[in-house]
């Protein structure tokens, strides 16, 4: 793509995040959302083939449709309170229809039918910024009008997620999928705790875009999109098996790696608020998303596919692409456990 | 809630089943979603007027500004859908699923 036009989607990505984050008037928020949906695209639409052109299509429809029905709620919140600042919501009917619209900008069930197609039909690098940046806005405004959000909506929404995060992504072999329903499940788990403490929501957000990045990393070292070229990565570069494991198992959520940080807090926050079948529920469900990361490592690290000797014998290259922040990002996902009481201060 | 709020409001929820359940062409549903950016913008001027809240008046023309675009985006999406199928039917909408 034009250098200048590249330079103009990314600066526009970036400041309108930027602007729904930071913004105190409702018509900002709505606005900012707007341009983060107008700026990814023509991003999305770099090669613009069948897939690509399939994929920015129902993103396009989903999103468009979720901020006519935020702008509906804004305007419902205007006519009971009469004022523009972003804080809880006056009135129930403007809470349920906002908290519904935000379910189909993060991909929330029962909302999330978008999320795996959009993710199949993009590139890697597309898709990376699409399950991590494209977060960022909608859950800065959840967690603003947080004190309004429906309990019963909200709890049975994040479940719903966490199962069918977990259920959908047994049936794949294509990794964006898998990655697509692993960023259902996870905003599932970051949405439970929205009412009971949003900064472990913020916790798990940060926690979960880390992990996201280095995973898709290292996928796109190798533009490795399906299981089968994922199992190819011990002949190539032998350490990224290594590398892909221990991601995989932190995105599962297992003890030592940092991934169990997040789920670990939000289990001891439920608990504290008396809730005790929803958090053994959803530690439960987890384990279909350990699951299929499981396979992954599986076929990535622990054995060899069978392939033809001439496959194993391959001329070892440097490596060409560039590997932005992986080696930062690899200790971020996987050693950052003894730091979980900073980061509980901290946010 | 008054008689003039009740009726802007079935017209958006009329535009909204619209949108989400048509059958076969996509521009029925830019459509509708143009339809229901124009009842927001009736909802917000009566409401914006009907409170004499002056300073607000602005709103309703940059909501249409954005829905402008927002429009722009989507009859350029389905040009490319037509560039390739030579129709807008969804029912072509179908090389993701597996």
């Amino acid at each position: 793509m034009n250098p200048f036009i590249s330079i103009m989607l990314l600066s526009t990505l970036i400041l309108s995040t930027m602007i729904v984050t930071i913004s105190s008037h409702w018509l900002f928020a709505w606005i900012g959302l707007e341009m983060n949906m107008m700026a990814i695209i023509p991003i999305m639409m770099k090669k613009p083939t069948p897939r690509a052109t399939e994929a920015s299509t129902k993103y396009f429809l989903t999103q468009a449709t979720a901020s006519a029905l935020l702008m509906l709620a804004i305007i419902i919140n205007l006519m009971y309170s009469s004022q523009w600042t972003i804080m809880k919501l006056f009135n129930p009917t403007a809470s349920i229809l906002m908290t519904m619209a935000l379910a189909i900008k993060l991909g929330l069930a029962p909302f999330h039918f978008w999320v795996p197609e959009v993710t199949q039909g993009i590139p890697l690098t597309t898709g990376l910024i699409l399950l991590t940046w494209q977060k960022l806005a909608p859950i800065s405004i959840l967690y603003q009008i947080s004190p309004s959000i429906n309990l019963h909506l909200m709890v049975t929404m994040s479940f719903l997620s966490i199962l069918i995060g977990g259920w959908g992504g047994l049936n794949q072999t294509q990794l964006r999928k898998i990655m697509a329903y692993s960023s259902i499940a996870h905003m599932g788990w970051m949405t439970t705790i929205l009412l009971y403490n949003p900064s472990l929501t913020m916790l798990n957000l940060l926690i979960y875009i880390i992990m996201t990045f280095t995973m898709f990393t290292l996928l796109a070292q190798n533009s490795t999109t399906t299981t089968l070229l994922l199992s190819q990565t011990w002949n190539t570069m032998p350490i990224m098996t290594t590398f892909t494991m221990l991601t995989l198992l932190s995105m599962g959520g297992l003890p030592p790696l940092t991934g169990f940080m997040p789920k670990w807090m939000i289990i001891q926050e439920l608990t504290k608020n008396e809730s005790l079948l929803l958090p053994t529920l959803m530690a439960i469900t987890a384990l279909l998303n350990l699951y299929f990361y499981m396979r992954l490592a599986y076929s990535t690290a622990l054995t060899l596919f069978p392939s033809t000797n001439n496959m194993k014998m391959k001329w070892q290259f440097y490596p060409t692409k560039q590997m932005t922040l992986l080696p930062t990002a690899i200790v971020l996902s996987t050693m950052l456990l003894p730091l979980t009481p900073m980061f509980f201060i901290l946010l | 809630m008054s008689l003039v709020h009740i009726n802007i409001l079935m017209a958006f929820t009329m535009s909204l089943t619209g949108l989400l359940m048509y059958r076969s062409h996509l521009m029925s549903a830019l459509l509708c979603l143009e339809g229901m950016v124009l009842s927001l913008f009736i909802l917000a001027t009566l409401t914006i007027l009907n409170s004499h809240f002056t300073l607000a008046n602005m709103m309703p023309i940059i909501l249409l500004v954005f829905a402008a675009c927002e429009a722009a985006i989507g009859l350029a999406l389905l040009i490319m859908i037509s560039n390739t199928y030579g129709t807008d039917y969804v029912q072509n909408l179908n090389l993701l699923q597996c």
